[in-house]
Order: C-alpha cells, then sequence, then structure tokens
C-alpha cells in the first residue's frame, strides 16, 4: 500500500491548485457556493486513481470551495468513470459530453452539467494576485499588457489558419490558390471518368472477342 | 521502606505522580512556539498526517467528537466545519497554556459555536459513558503517564460504534530511516528548539519520549486489550508515525 503521506499530499496540492484558481473567479465561485453539500466521486482508469469531491460553501463569504479527498464515508451525489484526458476534455470542451469520451455517469448528472459549465466559464481575475505581489497600478499595466497580448493572441490563433494557407499559396506560391486547384481537381475526378468508361468498353470488347473466339458463332 | 513507584520521562525515571507535572512544565514551555515548530520539525508534513486522521475519522455533520490532547486545535478547527452546526466538537488537553493558545486560535478564525474547550485528563476524562462518535489524540498519548488507563477511558466515553484515532510517532521501518531520523532527533531537534524557542531540554525530552512509546504492534495490542474492536494501523512516512484506530463493540 502506498504511504498515505503521499496520497494526502496529493490531494492537499491538487485542492489548493483548485481552489487557488477558484479565488480568482468570484462568479465560479458564487456559483460554486450553491452546490454546497454535494459530493462527486471521481474514478480514474488511468491512471488508475479515485478522488471524493465535496464541495462546501467556503470559510468566508466569497462562495465555494472544493475538496479533494482519498476516502468518504458520507453520501456521493454523482459518479464519474473514465480516463483523466477524458475528464479534461469533459471540463474544457464544450461539444464533449461523456458518453463520447467513454466516461460512465451514474447518479444526479446535474451537477456534472453544473461543474461543467463552471469549469468552461472560468474567467480568472490575474490582476488580484498580481497587485498582491507587486501592488494596484503596476498590476493594472501588467494585466491591461497581458489581456491586449492574449486578445491579439487569441485573434492570432484563430486567423493563423487562413493566414498561413493565403501565405503558402500566394505568397510563397508554394501550393496553388484554392480556385486553381478546385478547378484541377474536377479535371482530374472528370478524366478519371473518362478512364473508367474506357475501361469499361475494353472490358465488353474483349469479352466479345473471347466468346467468338471460343464458340464460333455470332453475337446475338 | 517501601520503594516509589517510577516511570518514564524521556529517558529518565521520574516517580508516577511527577510526570504529569514535568510533562506539563514541558508544554507551558513550548505552547506559544508549538505550531511554528511543528511546521520547523516536521516540514510541514504533520498537516498531511493530520488530513489523513481526518479522512479515517469519517466525522459526518451532526456528530459529536472530543479531540485530546487537542493543543492548538488544528483537529477540531476541521473536525467543527465538518460537524457543523448540528454536531459537537470538545477540544480537551490536559495542558492550560495549550488549551489557552487552541482556544484563542479557533476565536481568531472565527471557529465558535459547536466548540467547547475542557481542560482534562486523557486518564480520567470528564465525561458521561457513550458520549462520542469519535476520540482522536494525536501526538498525546506519548505523554500520558498510564496508557491503559487512559485508553479504558476512551472506550468508555465512546458510543457503541464510536472510533478512536491515535495518532502518534511510532517506529520507522527501515533501519536506515531509523538511523537518518536518530541523527535528525537527538541533534538537529534540540539546535532547533533552542534557537526557534529558546528551549533544547523540551524538544529533547520530546525526542527521548517518542522512543520510549510502545511500536506499532503494542500500541495495537493495547487497544485490544483495553476492549477495543478491529484494531488496525497506518504506517506514514515510513513508520516514523503511525495512525491506528480502533471501534467500541
Amino acid at each position: 500500500m502506498t504511504d498515505p503521506t503521499f496520497r494526502a499530499g496529493f490531494d492537499a496540492t491538487l485542492e489548493t491548485a483548485i481552489n487557488t484558481a477558484l479565488r480568482y473567479d468570484p462568479g465560479s465561485r458564487a456559483r460554486l457556493a450553491k452546490l454546497a453539500g454535494k459530493v462527486l466521486r471521481v474514478d480514474l482508469t488511468a491512471p488508475a486513481l479515485t478522488l471524493f469531491l465535496p464541495i462546501d460553501d467556503g470559510d468566508d463569504e466569497d462562495g465555494g470551495y472544493i475538496e479533494v479527498h482519498s476516502r468518504w464515508s458520507g453520501d456521493v451525489t454523482t459518479e464519474l468513470s473514465g480516463s483523466a484526458l477524458a475528464f479534461v476534455q469533459l471540463l474544457r470542451n464544450r461539444d464533449a459530453t461523456p458518453a463520447k469520451l467513454g466516461v460512465t455517469v451514474r447518479g444526479s448528472s446535474a451537477l456534472l452539467a453544473e461543474l461543467q459549465a463552471i469549469m468552461r466559464d472560468l474567467d480568472i481575475d490575474w490582476e488580484e494576485p498580481l497587485a498582491k505581489l507587486v501592488g494596484d497600478s503596476p498590476a493594472h499595466q501588467l494585466g491591461t499588457g497581458v489581456r491586449v497580448a492574449a486578445s491579439w493572441l487569441k485573434d492570432a490563433l484563430g486567423a493563423a489558419p487562413k493566414a498561413s494557407a493565403e501565405a503558402v499559396s500566394e505568397e510563397w506560391q508554394m501550393t496553388p490558390p484554392q480556385a486553381q486547384f478546385e478547378a484541377f481537381a474536377e479535371d482530374v475526378a472528370e478524366f478519371a471518368q473518362g478512364v473508367d468508361r474506357l475501361e469499361a468498353r475494353i472490358e465488353v470488347l474483349r469479352r466479345k472477342l473471347e466468346g467468338r473466339g471460343q464458340f464460333g458463332g455470332e453475337e446475338k | 521502606m517501601t520503594e516509589r513507584k517510577t516511570t518514564h520521562f524521556g529517558y529518565q525515571q521520574v516517580p508516577v505522580e511527577e510526570k504529569a507535572g514535568r510533562v506539563a512544565d514541558v508544554f507551558h514551555s513550548v505552547a506559544a512556539r508549538y505550531d511554528v515548530m511543528n511546521d520547523l520539525m516536521s516540514g510541514g508534513i504533520h498537516r498531511l498526517w493530520k488530513r489523513f486522521t481526518i479522512e479515517l475519522s469519517a466525522a459526518r455533520p451532526g456528530q459529536t467528537i472530543l479531540d485530546i490532547a487537542g493543543g492548538t486545535g488544528d483537529l477540531t478547527a476541521r473536525f467543527s466545519r465538518i460537524v457543523g452546526p448540528t454536531g459537537k466538537v470538545v477540544l480537551a488537553d490536559i495542558n492550560a497554556s495549550m488549551l489557552k493558545v487552541g482556544r484563542d486560535r479557533l476565536l481568531d478564525r472565527g471557529i465558535a459555536g459547536n466548540v467547547e474547550t475542557v481542560q482534562a485528563d486523557a486518564q480520567y476524562l470528564p465525561f458521561p459513558d457513550d458520549t462520542f462518535d469519535c476520540i482522536t489524540i494525536a501526538f498525546g498519548l506519548r505523554n500520558v503517564t498510564d496508557k491503559d488507563l487512559a485508553l479504558r477511558s476512551m472506550l468508555r466515553v465512546l458510543k457503541p460504534g464510536g472510533r478512536l484515532l491515535v495518532l502518534e510517532f511510532s517506529k520507522p521501518q527501515s533501519k536506515l530511516l531509523e538511523k537518518v531520523y536518530d541523527q535528525y532527533s537527538f541533534r538537529l531537534l534540540p539546535f532547533m528548539g533552542k534557537l526557534v524557542a529558546d528551549d533544547a531540554d523540551s524538544y529533547r525530552y520530546l525526542a527521548e519520549s517518542i522512543r520510549m512509546h510502545p511500536d506499532q504492534q503494542t500500541l495495537k495490542d493495547m487497544m485490544g486489550e483495553a476492549g477495543f474492536v478491529d484494531c488496525e494501523y497506518h504506517n506514514m512516512t515510513g513508520g516514523i508515525v503511525a495512525l491506528h484506530k480502533g471501534i467500541k463493540p
């Protein structure tokens, strides 16, 4: 059996990480507080690990708190079973459903739906922890810079596939433009169909010739 | 002339009636810096040992918990949240200085309403029979003069089906770890005690008292003899600490 100290350390670290992130998104914490008293059991298949995540209303007025335990003697609201990767996708990907990802759900699915919504809407205000380190004004400046950079990065990443396609085809002329390629593809498809038709005609002629040779008679 | 009955106080033999007073002096001396020293001595790992203790306690809302030798109240604080407004936690300690530090700390953290503090001797617990759903004693049993008497007293005040959890230093399971631990306990620990709390002797006593405490199997047997059933223990950090659990039948 693993030394309980290691497991307790893992649970404590995970709990701190989750709640530190939540601390800087008061909206999410307020939504989480409404789930106080509910308990999520997560059975990870790869790696094999069982986590109990009871939600409580937190020490202060700011909202909910998620605990992480290896054992739980009370009732469980929802039980989930699946791989760690599937859970990450389930919480982050808007279109992901448990069935698509091979995650088994037992008990109330409402808790899972609400947690998914909270995780997807998580909007951490990084200025607050920064302000504690460097003061309000520098934190605001840094925060503004980070927001502008993040927005630019988001736009850039969104436009990247289109921009890179244009660069490859038009600027560097490494590939043909899309319209030219489509016309070429149509020609190739037409040619392929022509080849197929020709092949079929040759086959018919071959059979006729073979029939004459074998029976010496006329085609009926 | 009759010979006086003695017991151990660290590596010294002292008259039985003197041990409680001497232990009290140690804890009066370290009370103010107890938490800082715990963090320093264990590298913060004592929090993980206590975390596991709380998980194994299976405490539930509405239950009544007794935290013996609760000292500065860290287990009590956690139990207070778990049992909620319908439950109750009693923080008990034989030492008034430790109890005062614990009570003040709980109040500073806004923990009140479902917590009581009681100065009590673990050997003679001042509670009616069948009172508690769960009793914890963390790093306290080794300082009790008559451990068998204390275990029977705890059994009496537990409800049938109630759990006793004893978190205590124990015997490391590897020879190498034991050697490293000995060096740490007898060289570094008193030095840190001197540096942080200006009290090397108290911390030397802590190291000695740990060595005089029964090992894992002996304590498990003692719990069984006291009347607990389904006794088990979990070694933590290689056996430096063990958590014993027993149920009142």
